[in-house]
């Protein structure tokens, strides 16, 4: 059994020089280790924080922001062992294939591979968040048979889909990756686990093919830098969240004065998250409550837990050019003099009984289009260890609510062509859409992945262009981004990248 | 009192019942006064209901072109038809964010018109 390293008991100088350096032990850094634990690969993964929450090391994310207002960059993301796991909500989805495609209507749309392509990944990465047996779609409707039926929505763009959770322990959140998975790193004796290691720096060979060193540092008691070691690896994966992949890339600018794989001015654009506006629309149902699981999360027998949401077919996303949205049915709601009087002509004229009409709001889960403006820069403001922070520019497109909307408008035709009910949207313009926004805390597309190094990042394996040995893992890669929650995405992508290691490091 | 007197009484008194009664009824069946589109309201079973959507419907044209686009709409099968036809079509009509069928619409802008 490895224990885990504190790097701050490291003699300062300290020369490691592993096969694999993995910089972040989150999601996805946690789930590479973990792919590569049977191999002969001396891992060495590299996370800046501790075990626990630790306010010095989180003042390293502060940032600043321009645009539209956003969370705070410290305030949406944890910098200790699990990483983001440690306060997510648990939600699972797979990306759907029209996630994949290149779509004429959509500028920077298409992964280089399709949705296929990470399929063999999905059920160990549905194992590794504990999210129980995969019954999402079709599966799902019978598995939740005995709690109610699903609203028959007839032909059109919508159906109803499902999220499955991470599993939860009580009233403890779902998988934190750092405390579920500390022990199984410590079991693999190939995998070595340094804690408070902050690398300041990506050194690249002076032909800049090749990541020649890392520059570490801990954070000192004094509040500045504590101890400063170096890591010489072959391989190198970075894998520290949709920000700071961005910021490592572009503060490491000695050879390639842009910033690492920044050759193309890519890196840190394309910054998105899902947002989540609360109170959408209003769904009536004309026959009364809809099932429970519709509304809350419900446990099955086999230990999975369900929701349901209304999710656009393929079809529907071409046709219509509408992007990905997961809608939920939220609190119930009163109707006003004008939402009954909507109720009851509407009902008569469908020929249906409304007396035990139910109203709920609606949520949702939106996908942006892809922005090379909303992005990521570094400033002269610098943290504890020098390196420069990173400074937001948020946006969002009009035609991005406008593309929901157009989601919302079918949804309300089909519960009108099924007789089942109606729809009111409560949104009427920019103003109302902000009021009630949130976000996922999804930080996406920073490093985009394309098989062409002037749209992209990283190639289809996640190999920076240009560069022999840099990999990179988690959602930066996401050139599109789904409006499913990224969590068993990114670990599926990651797992892929871990077979691709198998062989190329090996 | 003089028997044309009498007369007189008992009908204006019986006329002050009839009309009574009627508006009586009013509580199981509205009464409208007549209206020149009274072939197209038959439509609607709760007037009032629809009149009160209708005067939010916006940009509502002229209650006889209403009426007119109406009478196409439902000539062939009544409204129960029209809005099929406006579901299967996507002709859908926001009214303070509810998504309508088109001739629900216009009929409730009609009844709130007149």
């Amino acid at each position: 059994m490895t224990a885990f390293i504190d790097a701050r008991t490291l003699p300062s100088g300290t020369v490691l020089e592993p096969d694999l350096a993995i910089i972040g032990g989150g999601p996805a850094g946690i789930s590479l280790a973990l792919a590569l634990a049977s191999t002969k690969l001396n891992i060495l993964l590299l996370e800046s924080g501790g075990l626990n929450f630790d306010p010095a090391s989180q003042k390293m994310y502060a940032g600043s922001q321009s645009g539209l207002s956003y969370i705070a960059l410290d305030a949406g993301r944890l910098r200790y062992l699990g990483g983001g796991t440690n306060h997510w909500g648990g939600w699972c989805r797979p990306m759907d294939e029209v996630d994949f495609e290149a779509r004429p209507w959509l500028p920077h749309s298409g992964w280089p591979f399709p949705r296929k392509a990470l399929e063999p990944y999905y059920p160990r990465a549905q194992a590794l968040v504990e999210a129980g047996p995969w019954i999402y779609d079709q599966k799902g409707d019978t598995e939740n048979a005995a709690e109610g039926s699903v609203l028959p929505l007839g032909k059109g763009g919508l159906y109803t889909s499902w999220f499955q959770f991470s599993k939860m322990r009580g009233d403890v959140l779902p998988t934190q990756f750092g405390k579920r998975y500390e022990a199984e790193l410590k079991r693999a004796t190939n995998i070595k686990p340094l804690l408070h290691a902050n690398i300041t720096a990506i050194r690249l060979s002076p032909d800049a093919r090749r990541v020649e060193k890392l520059e570490g540092a801990t954070l000192g008691s004094n509040g500045g830098a504590g101890n400063r070691f170096t890591v010489k690896p072959r391989f190198v994966v970075l894998a520290a969240g949709g920000m700071e992949n961005a910021r490592l890339l572009l503060a490491s600018n000695d050879v390639m004065k842009t910033g690492v794989g920044n050759q193309n001015d890519l890196v840190g654009r394309f910054f998105a998250d899902n947002p989540v506006p609360r109170d959408v629309a209003t769904v009536v149902s004309f026959a009364g409550p809809l099932a429970p699981f519709y509304g809350s999360n419900q446990t099955l027998n086999d230990g999975a837990i369900m929701r349901a949401t209304f999710a656009p077919t393929a079809a529907f996303c071409r046709s219509a050019q509408v992007l990905g949205s997961l809608s939920t049915i939220e609190q119930p709601v009163e109707l006003d003099e004008t939402g009954k009087a909507a109720v009851i002509t509407t009902a008569i004229a469908l020929g249906v009984d409304a007396s035990n009409a139910k109203a709920r709001s609606l949520g949702c889960g939106m996908e942006l289009a892809p922005d090379p403006d909303r992005r990521l820069v570094l400033t002269d403001e610098k943290d504890a260890l020098g390196l420069p922070r990173l400074k937001l520019n948020m946006r969002i497109a009009d035609e991005d609510f406008a593309r929901y909307r157009r989601t919302l408008v079918e949804l309300g035709r089909q519960l009108l062509a099924t007789r089942t009910g109606m729809l009111r949207i409560d949104k009427k313009n920019r103003d109302d859409w902000m009021k009630t926004m949130d976000w996922g805390h999804h930080h996406l597309g920073t490093t985009r992945m394309h098989a062409d190094p002037k749209q992209g990042v990283v190639d289809a394996d996640g190999l920076v262009h240009g560069l022999g040995n840099l990999y990179i893992a988690g959602s930066s890669t996401f050139p599109s981004y789904s409006a499913s929650n990224p969590t068993l995405n990114l670990i599926a992508l990651t797992l892929r990248l871990a077979d691709h290691l198998k062989k190329v490091v090996a | 009192m003089k028997r044309r007197t009498l007369i007189a009484g008992v009908t204006a008194a019986g006329a002050a019942v009839a009309a009574g009664l009627y508006r009586f009824t009013d509580l199981f069946v509205k009464h409208y006064p007549p209206t020149p589109y009274d072939d197209v309201l038959a439509a609607l079973v709760d007037r009032e209901e629809a009149a009160r959507l209708g005067a939010l419907v916006s940009d509502a044209a002229a209650p006889d072109v209403l009426a007119a686009r109406l009478r196409t709409a439902l000539k062939p099968n009544g409204l129960a038809g029209a809005v099929g036809s406006d579901i299967a079509a996507g002709r859908l009509t926001e009214v303070e964010g509810w998504v309508v069928p088109q001739s629900v619409a216009l009929l409730s802008a009609l009844a709130a018109k007149v």
